[in-house]
């Protein structure tokens, strides 16, 4: 499964048109993922062109952007270019919602609608799953920089267990931006990495970690923790 | 119960659900009260992401075993049963409970704890959370705690609806998400200063507690400041 499956399955769960995923940093420039369709692909492009919109205000915010309507006035003055363009390429609703984990907030998926269109609770519950699920697909391609076994697929357990959202986990990363002197997502995906390497699941890994069990360190090779028995 | 303390209590939570109030440092303040008030030795403001788990938000300790407890409830516990529900689940002896909840009742009792409480933190019709409280010892609760405790509940359950006024945000399951994601950030905060400094966890969110309270600043932004190491946060080691 990739992020371009988590945007084709949201649209077929959501009433919305198209989907499309950025990958947005501080520090780097932002670019396009994916999109399912065309508008999708003119709403990722004219952001971060423009420098202005939902996502980028989801980006820097860290919470959900809903657009119900474009066609607001005030949203047009808040959006003086994107508001129009939006428009101008077909969409009339838009939904933005950052992909994070704490201070990890590696992109926004963006959906639109081209009618105006309110998510129910329940559809918004759904959405902000889809961008629970992207944020960790996005990260576990990163896993393959880091010297874990690379070419296999990600075992499936792995994203439950972070379903599990078990306090180590982040501080465990938030420890390891300190060892490793790097920062916290690349942190967060050593951890992964380090655990997917040894076959052992996150949580236990994390739990060393913060027991201080586990000492990862920034001179050894990345897959090489060193344990302490 | 100490009416004095009871009514000094509620004034100074009231006295802090202004208008940029800290939703993290106000429901910590709020289980350091239940601890000071109710006779009990830890508490905890537990609430359901959009999947139902129950995700703590504070705790009036922040050592790992403690917020394992609370994590375990996600399988089994009285938090669990109280969030299903939506009624109080009051165990005055752990020792009996082994069977109801054997994994939950055994880890509370090697933690050091022989009695619990779960009050369910109701918004209209909607169970958004439980607040979870521990006792060392076993032994019946004061009939008159469990209303005050409830009280209590219910003040942790409005100051979620008054961070939500404040970020004028009209989606409460939203603003739920972006509560419990600020709760993420302050883990991976306490991480880092604990490895750099040397501390535990419960000395990290102290520290980082004790500079956003000095700086007026919310405790999410000083975390996230920590983690990205964008500004200069004297005495946090930075």
């Amino acid at each position: 499964m990739s992020v371009v499956d988590v945007c084709t399955a949201a649209v077929a769960a959501l009433p919305v048109g198209g989907a499309g995923l950025s990958a947005m940093s501080k520090a780097a420039p932002s670019h396009p993922l994916c999109s399912t369709d065309d508008i999708s692909e003119q709403l990722e492009e004219l952001q971060l062109t423009l420098g202005e919109g939902p996502c980028v205000d989801a980006f820097v915010r860290g919470s959900a952007v809903l657009t119900p309507d474009l066609r607001i006035t005030e949203l047009q003055d808040h959006w003086a270019v994107f508001a129009d363009a939006a428009l101008e390429a077909g969409a009339r609703a838009v939904f933005s919602l950052p992909l994070q984990k704490g201070a990890i907030s590696p992109g926004v998926l963006d959906l639109y609608a081209n009618i105006p269109t309110v998510l129910d609770t329940e559809e918004l519950a759904d959405a902000l799953a889809f961008a629970d699920l992207a944020t960790l697909l996005l990260l576990d391609t990163r896993i393959d920089e880091t010297g874990a076994p690379t070419g296999g697929p990600v075992p499936d357990h792995s994203i439950e267990d972070l379903g599990a959202h078990r306090a180590e986990i982040d501080q465990a990363s938030g420890m390891l931006t300190a060892q490793l002197g790097v920062g916290i997502e690349e942190a967060f995906v050593r951890l992964r990495a380090h655990a997917y390497a040894r076959g052992r699941r996150l949580a236990d890994v994390a739990a060393d970690v913060v027991a201080r069990r586990l000492r990862f360190s920034p001179d050894a090779e990345p897959d090489q923790g060193k344990e302490e028995t | 119960m100490d009416q004095q303390l009871l009514a000094k209590t509620f004034v100074e939570l009231a006295d802090n659900l202004v208008a940029d109030f800290d939703l993290i440092d106000f429901l910590r303040l709020l289980t350091d009260r239940c601890v000071g008030m109710l006779d009990v030795s830890a508490a905890g403001v537990l609430l359901a992401d959009r999947d139902g788990k129950l995700r703590v938000m504070a705790a009036s300790d922040e050592q790992v075993r403690l917020l394992e407890l609370f994590q375990l409830q996600n399988d089994e516990g009285p938090c669990l049963e109280c969030f299903r529900t939506g009624v109080p689940v009051i165990v005055p002896d752990l020792g009996t409970a082994t069977a109801r909840w054997p994994r939950f009742a055994v880890a509370a009792q090697r933690g050091g704890f022989g009695a619990v409480q779960a009050l369910p933190m109701r918004l209209r019709d909607e169970i958004v959370g439980a607040l979870n409280l521990f006792r060392t010892t076993p032994g019946p609760f004061d009939p008159a705690a469990t209303p005050v405790a409830q009280a209590l509940a219910d003040v942790a359950t409005i100051s979620l609806l008054q961070e939500r006024t404040a970020q004028r945000s009209t989606v409460l399951n939203e603003q739920l998400q972006t509560a419990l994601n600020s709760r993420v950030l302050i883990e991976q905060a306490k991480g880092k200063l604990a490895e750099r400094q040397d501390i535990d966890m419960e000395q990290a969110f102290s520290a980082l507690r004790g500079y956003a309270r000095s700086h007026n600043r919310r405790l999410a932004d000083v975390a996230r400041a920590l983690i990205d190491g964008s500004e200069p946060l004297t005495g946090l080691g930075s």
